[in-house]
Formats: structure tokens, sequence, C-alpha cells
């Protein structure tokens, strides 16, 4: 059963200058994200992903097609708030996402505003806190946290809501390599433990391949759609957009090209290491 | 430089004075505020003092800490008393030289305004150093609810206190980069008169007033995200609750209006010839 549904939809931004029609951001895109999938969206700067991320809850509205949130339209106002619990959205700037002074405080701001009993919401807190690894934290002022632990914070933000998606629009952008295994540890947990649908979006090759599935925007459309595997056996169409290939991807070409007979799916170095160990011991 | 701005600086000591509810502390500071006001006299002021010190003992906070509050509002304190000392003639002459004539009196209340400004601030800060901003602005909420009833809804001003107090920290980190990054192209903000300073800072304010908008709006996305309708149905994780060590307080709070009351009964208005014949 799909959790999210996105049905012909187009959309575009408002001009700021009067008269000026924009280009689509989205155009005629559908997609179907099932429950408990864990799926990663790339595509280069401008190529609409963002946008999918705030049409996925309802944030922008589809200016035709329409997008399904478990059933629920997100054209529907009344299903307004039900849909934001249902899927969650975590941005790229961490900075701007945490509210109070407080971690555990920030935390809170979800359930508080759900009107969730007192007692229920310090277990959340709690139990969010301490899958992101930030329990010990929970006293401290976000501002004197790095950003891979801020960013924990507002994961942890989202999950207390307890949403059965969870959208993260580039959430390792501004973050170092530390930090960005941290939240790529988070957010696998997420999806392998507690079984919530993550659709992670990211220009970051070896992040998308840790996903079950990935799709790639070009241009307001959706250009690819499968496992990694099957995505990055397209070399050249990936690179055709402007998007980097895994290196064992373009290393396993190369040598395919000189004609060493290596198998066409080779995404892990170790699986790459394995095949070529293979052919070594064949000849 | 930037650095050293203290608005909200908060304490964590854990003390008595810490562990009190913040509206009980807020009743405090206004109750404390209004009794320096009422004291009318050396004596009156001085048991102001008394309780002060009393409180800042209880608080844990080191007193030089204390002291450095009063730093912002020094040349306010030396304004006033130069003023004072102008202006007040009563009492003996001490100084009357060309136009300038100092009198005891003008001296005496000099003095006077002087503990009384200090006394004011000193436990106004006192409140921030001792209660964190979220517990503060907690307080303010739960203080000012009922005024829903009567159509102002308070909960959105102590939202955006609190949004302001947690972006302050942000927005000195962005100012301290913005800084660098003119600096790196050559800007200088500390040399030249007056007018070029000012100047100088134009190419710091807008970038910083142009991002603020950004993450305003970022931050009023992620805020949908997670469910905000304006604070309606809203609960609280941390719920405020009285205890025996709030109702107490609210007896010394009302111990200290009374006492000055009757003091300012016995021992009259301020005056300065008396209190400087009762001094010799």
């Amino acid at each position: 059963m799909s959790i999210i549904e996105f049905k012909n939809v187009t959309f575009r931004y408002e001009s700021d200058d009067e008269g000026v029609v924009l280009a689509p951001a989205v155009k005629d895109f559908s997609l179907s994200i099932g429950e408990g999938e864990f799926m990663a969206i790339l595509g280069h700067n401008g190529s609409g992903k963002s946008t999918l991320a705030k049409l996925a809850n309802g944030l922008l509205l589809p200016e035709s097609g329409e997008v399904i949130v478990d059933g629920m339209d997100t054209k529907n106002e009344d299903d307004d708030i039900k849909i934001k619990q249902t899927v969650g959205v975590v941005f790229q700037n961490p900075d701007n996402q945490i509210v109070a002074t407080i971690v555990e405080e920030d935390v809170a701001f979800g359930p508080e505003n759900l009107g969730i009993e007192p007692a229920e919401i310090r277990r959340r807190v709690d139990e969010s806190l301490k899958l992101v690894g930030m329990y010990k934290y929970k006293n401290h002022e976000p501002h004197k946290l790095s950003g891979g632990q801020k960013q924990r914070v507002a994961i942890a933000g989202i999950i207390a809501m307890e949403p059965r998606c969870i959208i993260l629009d580039e959430p390792t952008a501004m973050l170092d390599p530390e930090g960005r295994r941290d939240v790529m540890n988070a957010i696998k947990r997420l999806n392998r433990e507690l079984g919530i649908t993550v659709v992670f979006i990211t220009h970051y090759m070896e992040e998308a391949c840790e996903a079950d599935r990935i799709v790639v925007m070009d241009d307001s459309r959706l250009l690819l759609d499968g496992t990694p595997k099957e995505v990055f056996a397209d070399t050249e169409k990936i690179r055709s957009i402007g998007l980097d290939v895994p290196q064992t991807c373009v290393l396993a070409k190369m040598l395919k090209n000189d004609g060493i007979n290596l198998k066409n799916d080779l995404l892990s170095i170790d699986e790459l290491v394995e095949n070529i160990d293979d052919l070594l011991k064949g000849q | 430089m930037i650095k050293d701005i203290t608005i909200g600086q908060y304490f964590p000591m854990g003390s008595v004075i810490h562990r009190l509810d913040p509206r009980t502390k807020l009743l405090f500071t206004i109750v404390f505020i209004v009794t320096v006001f009422l004291a009318n006299n050396f004596i009156s002021l001085f048991f102001c003092l008394l309780f002060s010190i009393v409180i800042i003992g209880l608080s844990k906070i080191p007193v030089k800490t204390v002291i450095k509050g009063l730093k912002p509002i020094l040349l306010i304190i030396i304004i006033t008393s130069i003023l004072q000392i102008a202006y007040v003639d009563s009492g003996i002459v001490l100084v009357d030289v060309w136009k300038i004539k100092i009198t005891s009196g003008g001296i005496l209340t000099a003095v006077f305004m002087a503990l009384r400004i200090s006394l004011l601030i000193v436990m106004s800060t006192m409140l921030t150093y001792t209660t964190s901003p979220t517990s503060l602005t907690n307080g303010l909420d739960r203080m000012f609810a009922p005024l829903k009833k009567i159509g102002i809804d308070f909960h959105t001003v102590t939202m955006i206190m609190t949004i302001a107090l947690r972006f302050i920290p942000t927005l000195i980190e962005e100012v301290d980069k913005i800084m660098s990054a003119q600096k790196s192209r050559g800007a200088s903000f500390d040399q030249g008169n007056l007018m070029k300073r000012a100047k100088a800072l134009i190419p710091l304010f807008i970038p910083l007033l142009f991002n603020s908008i950004r993450r305003a709006y970022e931050l009023a996305n992620a805020m949908t995200c997670r469910c905000y309708n304006g604070g309606v149905g809203k609960t609280t994780m941390n719920a405020l609750k009285f205890s025996s060590r709030d109702y107490m307080s609210i007896l010394v709070m009302a111990g200290l209006i009374g006492g000055i009351v009757v003091l300012n009964i016995f021992c009259g208005e301020y005056n300065a010839e008396f209190t400087f014949n009762l001094a010799i």
C-alpha cells in the first residue's frame, strides 16, 4: 500500500514580478511511495526535488494533479494537521528548524502542538532523543551543538510526532563528514528499526546508494526509477544530466570497456573487489 | 565585543532561587521594583539593599557577575548623579567656586538615586540570571493566559520572545561571519569618524537583514511541519506547579512591601538635611 502518491502533479512558483509566469518546478510528475520504503531522490540543483518534499505534506499545493497522503488529499484543509503528522519533513539548515532554547523542549514542540498529555510527551521526547543518539544532550542549548548534532535534534523533533513517513530534504548538505555519517546512521535506524518510510533527498551518490530505491529527477520530471544497481548501471544517462556516478561504477565501466568481463551491477567497493578476485582466480 | 551582550543570560546554579516557579520570580521582581520606588528614605532603601544581598547570597551567583551586570547602565548612573549634584541645593555648602555649587544635599540625593537605580537593575538581572529563558517565557505564557478571554493573545508574544531568544546567538554568529567576510575584502569597521563607521555598517546589516528574512521563512515552514497552529489546544511537557517554596516567597514579598511602608511612616520622607544631620 502506498503512503504518498503523486498523481500527474504540476506545480509552479509565483514570480515576484507581476505578469511573469515561471516555468513549472514540477511537471506532470507521478510517483507512488510504498509504506516502509527507504527511497532516495536524486537530482541536481533546480531539478524540482525540494519542491517535491513541500508538496508531499501540503506545505505547497499542486497547480494540477493531486497528492494523496494515506488516502487524504493535501488540498483538503480539514486533514491538514493529520497530513503533517503523518508525513514529517526535515530541512537542510538545522539552525532554521529549531524553535526552543533547550534541546528537549524543542523536541517536545511538535507533540505539544498536537495537544498530547505531558507524561506521553516526556516518553516520546526521551525515546526520540535516544534513537538519534542525542539523549545525553537533552538539557543543552542548541546553538552550542555541532551541525550534525543539531540536525539529529531536528530529526528527533519530527520523530516525536510519531509520523509514518519522514522526508529529509538534503539533511546532510551543510554538515562535515562526521556529522553526515551520524545523521545517515540515525536515518537508517528509523527505517530498519521503526519501519518508518524514509524519503531521502540528496545529491551525494554514496548516500543515495544506501537506499532501496532511487528516483532521479531532471528538469522537473522523473527521469529514472529503480534500485541503486539498476539506476547506476546507466552511467551515461546519469552523467548527461550533470550528476556524478559512484566511483566504483566508473572504475567497473572503464575496466569493462577494456575488455574485462565484470558484472553489470557493481556498486560497493567490496562487490567490485570480490568480482575482480573471482576473475583472477578463474584465470 | 558582540559576545559581551548579556540579554537573557542564565547561570544554572540549581539554588533555591533557581527552583522557584518563574511566575513567583516575575511577581517578586515586580514587587521589588515597586518597593524600591516606595522606599523614600535611606533606612528603607538600606533594607531593600540588605534584602537583595540575601537574595544574591541564596542564588549562589558570584557577586562579581552581578556587579558586572551594572556595567551597561554605568553611564546613566553617572549622568544622573552629576545632574543631582548640580541641581539640588540644600544642606551644607561644600564647594562654591565660580558657577559650581556642591551641597551635602546634592551629594546625598545623588547617592540615593544611584543606589535606587542599581538596586532596580541588579534585581531585574537576577531574574534572568536565575531563570532559564524558556521557563521565563513559560511563566509569562501562563501568567497572561487569562487575557485571552478579553481578546489579547499573549501566547503569540511569548512565542516571539522564545524565537528571539533562540536566534540571538545564531545571529551574533552570523554577524561575526559577515564581518570577517567583509574584513577579508578590505572593509574596516573601527576606523574613521562616526559617519564613516556608520556607513561601514551598511554592508554588515543588509546581508544580515536579508538572511534573517530567509531564516524566518524557513522557520515558518519548519514550524508548520510540526503542526504549529498558533497555540490552539497546545499542551506543555513541563507543566508549571506552585510548591510550598513559592507560597513562602509570596509571604516574604508581602512582608517586604509591608515593612517598607511601615519604615516610611516612621522615618518620614527623604529629606537631605535631616539625613545629613542624622549621619553626623
